[in-house]
């Protein structure tokens, strides 16, 4: 029998190999992740969803032309009513549960876990992923209603018309990215974490944003909303009319903008540093 | 438990008291072994705990007592050490979506080399594997053999140091399963730590002949098979020696030093004496001088049951 003799560890700590740089690794494992995402066949049905308001603006250039509903007007509400309490959450959903949890739940996690990489740069690569091809896809049904809504005429493309383009792009990607955390960290945590991720986006989400005064505060449909500004409407018109009920019924009452940001930020950061403690905790199970 | 470690040279892998449960159910009980250089086996049966004592080897699960250390670190505290350390999963889970070629590279690119080496060990470990041919297609679509091969290479492509193997011929043909084979043995003998991870003997033995067996979650043994055979007093090691003149040698043999039994046993082809030891290396290291000295015959020499297999049967028997 040979004998063994231990190794101290002090004595190879110096050579000790260092781990990956975390950007790199994060860059590289998101390059990868974003092709194995786009890949996926959820991907289609969830275009297909994001033409949704492609065909409400479609609907309206082809059937109500310089009927008073302006582009701004479109715009604000698709974003409002369809993008931020749908869309949003919804391509979050496909996209962010499975980015982690999936890969542990079926094993192949271990291929990233016996590399040279922190588990921190794993789940932020897996993560910004998930939130690039959430945004993208919604961006591209955003780029469509705009094709659409300038056919009518260049005129439309006014100086508030384009910064409230380009404001939407920026709530929709920070909707997509504080979502796709939330439900990552949900899908790292939960065995079966579908059912759970509905009830918040469809089911807390509802409850909170329609009960009055602060409470509406504690759903990030409330803060994505509250990012919008809605052109006002003729009180005569039926959004309008919809809008004013709302108003009175719900009270939905604005915080400052920047209050706004922040707790999604801050929701997103959140979310981040608990998915990446759950996986740093995590173990292989297949 | 027996021995103090297995391997040729000082510890890459030890683990000191590791326990690891899941609610009620034990899965490893205060195991302690170390693993130097070279070739060995982890031997258990189904449900043994052979897989989550292996896991926990690799840094894979944390233990919930007792410490794991690979080259003195613990593994998934400091992951820089995976640089030289490579895995293979039992499980058959890959990214199907990817092609060999593609899954290869990442994992390379993974250990940080740079675009020119990556591709330089991408062709020579697709080659090895003879894999080539299929570098371009979907990992999906490769047969158990093949996945079973793509994980070898991806354990095998950054020439770690130590190397856990878990069933790492599962589904492979015969000709991939000698070649691979051939390969660990090559590796052990270069110096490599590899922890080889079977139920399969037969496997096991042809690889190795260091093993470490488990049962129950515990660590049963540890060492040569010959070594740990020699342990096992329920059991004397069965030798066969055929010779001209059996019954003077088996005369002679009756009272000698490690010998618990002879006897003369007749075979179609002739006869033979039976000889029961309770130490088979300080019998085979006296055997010579005995024949010499006393103008004995012996033509023949055969160990009936110190393979691993009846000592695998013998240890979990108890």
């Amino acid at each position: 029998m040979n004998q063994t003799k231990a190794i101290n560890p002090s004595s190879v700590s110096a050579g000790q190999p260092a781990a990956q740089p975390s950007v790199g690794a994060i860059l590289w494992i998101a390059w990868f992740s974003v092709r194995e995402m786009a890949r996926r066949k959820r991907l289609i049905s969830l275009a297909l969803i994001n033409l949704l308001p492609v065909l409400v603006v479609g609907a309206i250039r082809i059937w109500f032309p310089g009927e008073g509903i302006t582009a701004q007007m479109q715009l604000a509400s698709l974003t409002y009513d369809t993008f931020i309490p749908f869309l949003i959450p919804i391509a979050a959903m496909a996209v962010g549960i499975p980015a982690i949890g999936e890969q542990v739940e079926d094993g192949t996690i271990v291929f990233m876990w016996t590399r040279p990489i922190k588990r921190r740069a794993i789940y932020l690569g897996r993560l910004f992923a998930a939130q690039i091809v959430s945004t993208v896809l919604m961006s591209g049904s955003l780029v469509l209603c705009f094709m659409i809504m300038v056919s009518e005429g260049t005129s439309i493309i006014t100086f508030d018309f384009l910064k409230l383009y380009l404001v939407t792009f920026m709530i929709i990607g920070l909707g997509a990215f504080t979502y796709s955390a939330l439900f990552a960290a949900m899908g790292t945590f939960f065995k079966k974490p579908v059912l759970p991720a509905i009830l918040l986006a469809f089911g807390w989400e509802n409850l909170v944003t329609n009960i009055p005064a602060r409470v509406q505060e504690l759903s990030l449909r409330f803060h994505l909303q509250n990012l919008i500004d809605r052109p006002p409407a003729a009180p005569n018109d039926l959004p309008g009319i919809l809008g004013a009920l709302l108003s009175t019924a719900f009270n939905r009452e604005p915080v400052p903008k920047i209050q706004s940001v922040v707790v999604l930020l801050a929701v997103m950061l959140i979310a981040t540093v608990v998915g990446i403690w759950l996986l740093r905790h995590k173990e292989i199970e297949k | 438990m027996m021995g103090a470690g297995v391997g040729r040279t000082e510890a890459r892998i030890s683990a000191d008291r590791v326990g690891k449960w899941f609610g009620e159910v034990i899965a490893v009980n205060n195991c302690t072994l170390s693993v130097g250089t070279g070739v060995v086996g982890l031997l258990g049966a189904n449900g043994a705990g052979k897989s989550t004592l292996f896991k926990m080897l690799a840094g894979l699960i944390e233990p919930s007592h007792g410490t794991v250390r690979v080259f003195g670190s613990k593994l998934r505290e400091d992951v820089g050490w995976f640089r030289r350390v490579g895995f293979c999963p039992e499980s058959d889970a890959l990214p199907d979506w990817m092609t060999g070629r593609e899954f290869l590279s990442l994992m390379l690119r993974l250990m940080g080399y740079d675009k020119t080496e990556v591709k330089r060990r991408t062709d020579h470990w697709l080659d090895r594997f003879d894999l080539t041919d299929a570098a371009g297609r979907r990992l999906g679509g490769y047969s158990k053999g093949m996945r079973q091969k793509i994980k070898l290479a991806q354990a095998l492509a950054h020439d770690p140091d130590v190397i856990f193997l878990d069933e790492p011929l599962n589904g492979m043909d015969p000709v991939s399963r000698k070649q691979s084979i051939d390969l660990v043995r090559e590796l052990g003998e270069a110096g490599r730590t590899i922890l080889v991870s079977s139920h399969i003997l037969p496997e096991v033995e042809s690889m190795t002949h260091q093993i470490i067996l488990i049962d129950r979650g515990k660590v049963l043994a540890e060492g040569s098979v010959a070594e740990i055979r020699d342990k096992i007093p329920e059991h004397p090691t069965t030798v066969a020696l055929v010779s001209a003149d059996c019954r003077g040698l088996a005369g002679f043999l009756i009272g000698r030093e490690h010998v618990v039994g002879v006897e003369v046993e007749n075979m179609p082809d002739g006869d033979r004496v039976i000889v029961r030891t309770d130490h088979a290396l300080g019998f085979y290291r006296a055997l010579p001088g005995w024949i010499l000295e006393n103008n004995l015959t012996v033509d023949e020499i055969l160990t009936l049951d110190d393979s691993l297999e009846a000592v695998f049967q013998y240890l979990t028997e108890r």
